[in-house]
């Protein structure tokens, strides 16, 4: 019979082998494997105690699905604001490396009319 | 004593070569660099041919994407700061909205008051109508004029002019970081924060003579709310004691 237990163990193990095929062919980065593999655990582990998590929800006066909508929404908002930083970390990258190949380009062509032109 | 005139350009095939063609009467001493933002138009075969032409020395670095305004100006500050010999730079718009009779004024500025950025201001003197921009766009202008002052102290009229000259210790610093989009008023509000020397010189300005302003109706809003901010969270940033060196690539 499917409960939610089951779902959660089903989604760990599924989250769990598509981050290690995803780092297998380089796709993705070990070091944002590393997160991931963490949800995946986290989502195995739950599947498999999940008096873990109703303990966790007594203890923070909520009721099981609400600790569980709480959790889920603090992983996304905690993994989409990394990849806000790392996006502009990356745009940063970009633009330094776009510049840098125009201001090259620019010398390259004044190395070359210098050339054509026979000046040393 | 060299001085580099950057001219950032998107889409100014137009008003490209009458801009250019103005700087000519500038005296020796003065170079060009019109950084191409990924135009889609011809500004890049414009520009490259503009080139041989130019009695002051050319240069001429194409942007393979559309980066904004700031990267496209930052880029100038790099080529400067790669090359080492300019004493000041100073940012002037493709599109004929500049007068080039006033960059000697701002650098004769810069060095007799010792300033680190001399801004070209529209509303210290009237040059007469359509000189001033439009009612909407002065109030923003008065409103980021305000928040600077409020915020640092120093008193400006037109933060938002990107007619502007840059001492050694602004362009070196925004060689290495220059605010993205829209990046005036933030420049001159951190020149402001970091006790940086700022004046103003009125100058004449007047109509676009062809390409579209970077700061179109539907975004004033985004650039009203993204500038302050900006300025704001440039406020709490600790104050730069000690200018990072560029780093240079030729």
């Amino acid at each position: 019979m499917i409960n939610a237990e089951f779902l959660m163990l089903l989604g760990g193990s599924g989250a769990f082998l598509m981050t290690l095929y995803w780092v297998r062919v380089r796709e993705l980065r070990e070091r944002y494997a590393i997160t991931w593999l963490a949800v995946a655990t986290l989502l195995f582990l739950t599947g498999l105690f999940p008096d873990a998590l109703k303990y966790v929800a007594r203890q923070a006066h909520l009721s099981d699905p609400a600790l569980v909508l709480f959790l889920a929404l603090a992983a996304i908002y905690t993994n989409s604001f990394f990849v806000s930083v790392t996006l502009t970390k990356h745009y940063r990258w970009n633009v330094r490396l776009t510049q840098q190949m125009a201001l090259l380009e620019e010398r390259l062509r004044r190395l070359e009319d210098r050339k054509a032109s026979g000046e040393p | 004593m060299r001085n580099l005139i950057v001219i950032p350009a998107y889409n100014e095939e137009e008003a490209l070569p009458q801009t250019v063609g103005r700087l000519q009467r500038l005296p020796i001493g003065f170079e060009v660099m019109i950084v191409n933002d990924g135009s889609k138009d011809r500004t890049k075969e414009i520009a490259n041919g503009l080139i041989a032409n130019s009695r002051l020395p050319l240069y001429v670095a194409h942007l393979p994407v559309n980066c904004g305004i700031g990267v496209a100006v930052q880029t100038g500050y790099r080529f400067a700061a790669a090359d080492g010999g300019y004493r000041y730079v100073i940012q002037f718009d493709a599109d004929g909205q500049h007068d080039a009779d006033f960059i000697a004024g701002l650098v004769e500025q810069c060095e007799r008051d010792g300033l680190d950025l001399c801004v070209g201001s529209r509303f210290l003197e009237d040059f007469g109508p359509g000189s001033r921009s439009t009612f909407s766009r002065r109030i923003g202008i008065r409103f980021f004029a305000w928040l600077i002052g409020a915020m640092s102290g120093t008193t400006v009229t037109d933060p938002t002019s990107g007619f502007r000259c840059l001492g050694p210790s602004a362009w070196k610093r925004f060689a290495d970081s220059y605010p993205e989009d829209y990046p005036e008023p933030e420049s001159l509000f951190w020149c402001a924060r970091n006790k940086l020397r700022v004046g103003e010189l009125p100058v004449r300005m007047f109509e676009r003579q062809g390409g579209v302003s970077s700061i179109r109706k539907m975004k004033a809003a985004f650039y009203m709310l993204k500038v302050s901010l900006a300025i704001v969270f440039d406020r709490i940033r600790r104050t730069e004691v000690s200018l990072p060196a560029p780093q240079p690539i030729a």
